[in-house]
């Protein structure tokens, strides 16, 4: 294992508003392996979304700021490309799918359309070798009738069909990393875990690196080898996904867990949901975010940051981890 | 609510530069009505076409007359076909749009957008030319064109918030009480949509101001008195023999005012709109 | 696009053309002036007054008058014109054209232009480009039609100006002449519809650049030339293709009115200015007649457009 798939080092994002700066993310770094998935969880406005949305460099240029010191994509760095340069990359190295698979496809252009696009962009070819290679991505992701699904619209096909025909799209150039933010959020059981069966295929078949964004544990739990916990734009918790559920060390994430009914009966009872409520971005506590809502807080964590070692495998960021 | 909106248009620079403009203006007309300003708009007291002077600031016209004089007039009559067509076609626009809206897609709102539907087919100035060839002497013709086509906007708009507040709770609960809907209407909903009213009736304002110039210039505007539109037709033959006094103190005043509403309307826009109170 | 569809658009269009033909008919004919006493010499006998009446039609019950107006207007028998005795209909007919040659252009390059400007201030929303594109629209949208034509005929057509072009006038002979006659008038409408339409495409574009599938298409590395000008334009093809529409009429009618009888262009605009002032009413009942009837036409093929530009709406 030479380099990583994905790293990201230092990233923040904040917006410039009237009251001043609003941090939603917080300098965070992590790393994800060729071949492997981690989750990326937390409460909704933690930073997730914001967090991805700055790795493809997405995010609106006015009102909002971006730094890192390095985003690499296999050892390359992304984050200093100019906007030209970025476009290459884009699609081709590195691909997202989104949470509505109801508005993130045009509706004006055939599903077939829109995914040879996308490989026609990076890499050119003959009218007839798009069309075959739009194929081999839509059958690659069970679709048996491709030649129909590529000459629907979109709003002829159902959510789940939808964000299937998006992951065909994410995956005809083969890129190195995709990213999949809560995905399967706004589809039903069955058809999520069709969409996460796909997503495993891809990880074994092609070693690509996944970044899997949810709020929702128990399906991290089912898919995903490491686990990222945010909280407030900050990274709490690093750690493979058995030792969470066996032993989670932030406080938070404990609470998370207590949250999922099934997984709670093996929780000790002594937390149970978590108090209070998440504050808002523009007056964060000082020190460790999570403190006002900590049933373990200490003085210390008031007052400075407990520090994230993001090169470890697993880490936290807690003066008094559960252990 | 409208603290809040005060509080950002008193923040807007442009805005408040408009709503100085439609000031001025106004209170100019309001010294015409009041006798103190422009009376002197039809004598004759100078030889024609005389140039700029200490007494005839911006010239005299053909017939010899002070054409300041006729501009600050004007004002008035710009003001009384601008707050009259405002009035009448934002009162009509607002009972007929509510009525559309309490009763959305029941036969009385079939009804009013089959109107409305008709009305929009007609070219406004068609429409004004028609109306004012059937009304031959009648001098509120022009007026009565303007409110019978400019309602519409005015009702589609009122319609669609109708019709969203009507889903809101505190209608269900006055319906649920069984307060009569014409109370409803007119106690609970349509206070809720002041706000679109107040940016709708400065947007009337500016088109009834622009069509009378039109109108006016074509020979179906006001019967009596001077307004800028008539100044403006008259200059049109003036300009190609030099004589600019008309053209540059109608056009002017014409444009410095529509500006002022522009202005005004748009920044009112931004100050009510709630979405953005809210950001 | 199936039958039913089209049938049922064309349903929906005959209340408003019935409506709309119904309007002109009470203003032009049961409202209009009564020509009788024109028609007759001094001291009428009372036969005299009726003969005249009723071949004038005025003794016909209401209904039935408004019945032989609606197929006046289907069979564009017109009628005889009141001032030149011309047949309404030979009239229109040699007038439309020049209308439209004198229009088109303006209302072309006005929509172009807007959309052109209203793209670029959505592209760089918020900055700079934006403020100033929208600043002059609102200075644009303040400047009345008639200051502009005035302003331009100063500018251009006098000795006080540049004096390059005619001052009022339409001897089109060819491309050179229909230049030399048609700038001017073009210039005008092009700069009174700039403001407007350069408001209206920001809105749209602003929107559709906000979209969801337009994020996906940066994300997957699409360019600014490939968004805007493959998805952005097809997207908001209907609002665009319904302003367009609407405001046909208002721009070849409206438009052609005033610019007509302003430079004395021999259009429909000027023969409806003269049968206004001359109170022909032939010739006036069968223009606003014939527009209403035509901008229910265009609303409904507008409709029929739809379902083509956009798969989404067809068959619902």
């Amino acid at each position: 294992m030479s380099c990583h798939a994905l790293k990201v080092n230092d990233l923040s994002v904040w917006f410039e508003t009237d009251s001043g700066r609003r941090q939603v993310v917080d300098h965070i770094s992590f790393s994800i392996n060729a071949g492997e998935s981690t989750g990326l969880v937390g409460e909704s406005g933690c930073g997730k979304t914001m967090t991805a949305l700055a790795i493809l460099g997405l995010l609106p240029t006015s009102g909002v700021g971006v730094s890192a010191a390095s985003i690499e994509i296999n050892g390359k760095d992304i984050s200093s490309l100019n906007a030209a340069q970025r476009r290459a990359v884009l699609g081709r190295d590195i691909a997202m799918i989104f949470q509505q698979p109801g508005t993130a496809l045009d509706p004006v252009f055939t599903i077939g359309h829109q995914i040879s696009a996308v490989y026609r962009r990076h890499f050119g070819g003959s009218k007839k070798h798009l069309w075959q290679i739009m194929l081999d991505s839509l059958e690659a992701v069970g679709f048996s009738r491709a030649e129909k699904i590529a000459s629907a619209y979109p709003h002829q096909l159902s959510g789940g069909m939808r964000q299937l025909a998006m992951i065909a799209m994410a995956t005809v150039c083969n890129p190195v990393v995709i990213i999949a933010d809560e995905s399967t959020t706004a589809l039903d059981n069955s058809t999520k875990s069709l969409i996460l069966k796909q997503l495993e295929r891809l990880q074994l078949q092609h070693k690509t690196a996944i970044l899997l964004i949810s709020h929702d544990l128990a399906m991290v739990r089912q898919s995903c080898r490491n686990v990222l916990v945010m909280y407030c734009g900050r990274l709490l918790e690093r750690t493979d996904c058995q030792s969470l559920y066996s032993h989670a060390q932030h406080p938070y994430s404990a609470g998370l867990l207590s949250c999922i009914p099934q997984v709670s009966a093996n929780r000790p009872p002594r937390i149970s949901a978590i108090p209070g409520q998440v504050p808002s971005a523009t007056d964060l506590p000082s020190g460790c975010h999570f403190a006002p809502r900590c049933i373990r807080v200490k003085p210390q964590c008031q007052q400075s940051v407990p520090h994230f070692d993001s090169e470890d495998d697993r880490a936290v960021a807690c003066f008094r981890p559960l252990s | 609510m409208m603290g809040g909106a005060w509080r950002r248009l008193k923040s807007d620079r442009y805005g408040m530069t408009g709503l100085f403009i439609v000031i001025v203006f106004s209170m100019v007309a309001v010294c015409v009505w009041s006798g103190l300003l422009g009376q002197g708009w039809s004598d004759v007291s100078g030889n024609r076409w005389e140039s700029v002077s200490t007494t005839h600031w911006f010239g005299t016209n053909l017939l010899g007359q002070d054409i300041l004089q006729r501009t600050l007039f004007g004002t008035a009559t710009a003001f009384e076909v601008g707050l009259l067509v405002t009035f009448c076609s934002t009162l009509l626009g607002t009972v007929m749009g509510a009525l559309a809206g309490w009763y959305s897609h029941g036969w009385l709102d079939e009804v009013i957008l089959w109107l409305k539907g008709v009305l929009d087919s007609i070219p406004f100035y068609l429409f004004a030319a028609a109306v004012a060839f059937a009304l031959q002497g009648i001098p509120w013709a022009m007026h009565l064109a303007m409110i019978i086509t400019f309602w519409t906007t005015t009702a589609r708009i009122i319609r669609g918030e109708v019709m969203r507040i009507k889903q809101r709770e505190f209608i269900e609960a006055a319906r649920a009480i069984g307060l009569p809907s014409i109370k409803i209407i007119f106690r609970h909903v349509l206070p809720n949509t002041f706000h679109v009213l107040l940016v709708q009736a400065s947007i009337v304002f500016v088109a009834a101001i622009n069509t009378e110039v039109i109108l006016s210039f074509l020979g179906l505007g006001i019967q009596d008195g001077v307004s800028w539109g008539l100044m403006l037709a008259e200059s049109s033959q003036e300009v190609l023999a030099g004589h600019f006094g008309n053209f540059v103190a109608a056009g002017t005043s014409l444009f410095v005012l529509l500006m002022g509403f522009n202005l005004l309307a748009d920044a009112l826009q931004d100050a009510l709109d709630s979405r953005r109170a809210t950001a | 696009m199936s039958v039913p569809y089209i049938t049922s658009r064309l349903l929906y269009g005959i209340p408003l053309m019935l409506g709309v033909t119904f309007i002109s008919f009470l203003l032009m004919v049961h409202f209009g002036p009564d020509k009788t006493y024109e028609l007759i010499g001094k001291n009428p006998t009372e036969e005299q007054i009726n003969e005249v009446r009723q071949s004038l039609g005025y003794d016909q019950p209401f209904l039935l008058r408004y019945g032989n107006y609606v197929k006046e207007l289907l069979t564009l028998d017109l009628g005889l014109s009141d001032s030149s005795g011309e047949p309404v209909s030979s009239i229109l007919i040699k007038t439309l054209p020049i209308s439209l040659a004198l229009v088109l252009p303006g209302f072309v390059l006005g929509n172009l232009l807007g959309m052109a400007l209203g793209l670029l201030a959505a592209w760089y929303r918020g900055k700079w480009l934006d403020k100033l594109v929208m600043s002059a629209s609102v200075v644009g949208m303040s400047v009345s039609f008639l200051v502009i034509i005035i302003s331009l005929q100063i500018l251009l057509c006098t000795p006080y100006g540049l004096n390059l072009f005619p001052v009022r006038g339409w001897q089109v002979h060819g491309l050179g002449s229909y230049f030399y006659y048609v700038t001017v008038p073009t210039l005008a409408l092009v700069l009174v519809t700039l403001g407007y339409n350069t408001r209206f495409y920001r809105a749209i574009m602003a929107d559709e650049i906000e979209r969801d599938h337009i994020r996906t298409l940066r994300a997957y590395g699409a360019g600014p030339a490939e968004l805007l000008f493959k998805h952005v334009l097809k997207n908001s093809l209907i609002p665009v293709l319904t302003r367009i529409m609407f405001s046909v009429p208002f721009v070849v009618v409206s438009g052609s009115l005033l610019l007509e009888s302003y430079f004395g262009i021999p259009g429909i605009g000027l023969v409806t200015f003269n049968a206004i002032t001359s109170g022909d009413q032939p010739i006036l009942k069968a223009v606003v007649g014939l527009t209403g009837v035509l901008f229910v036409l265009a609303l409904t093929i507008n409709d029929m457009l739809y379902s083509v530009v956009d798969p989404r709406v067809s068959k619902s």
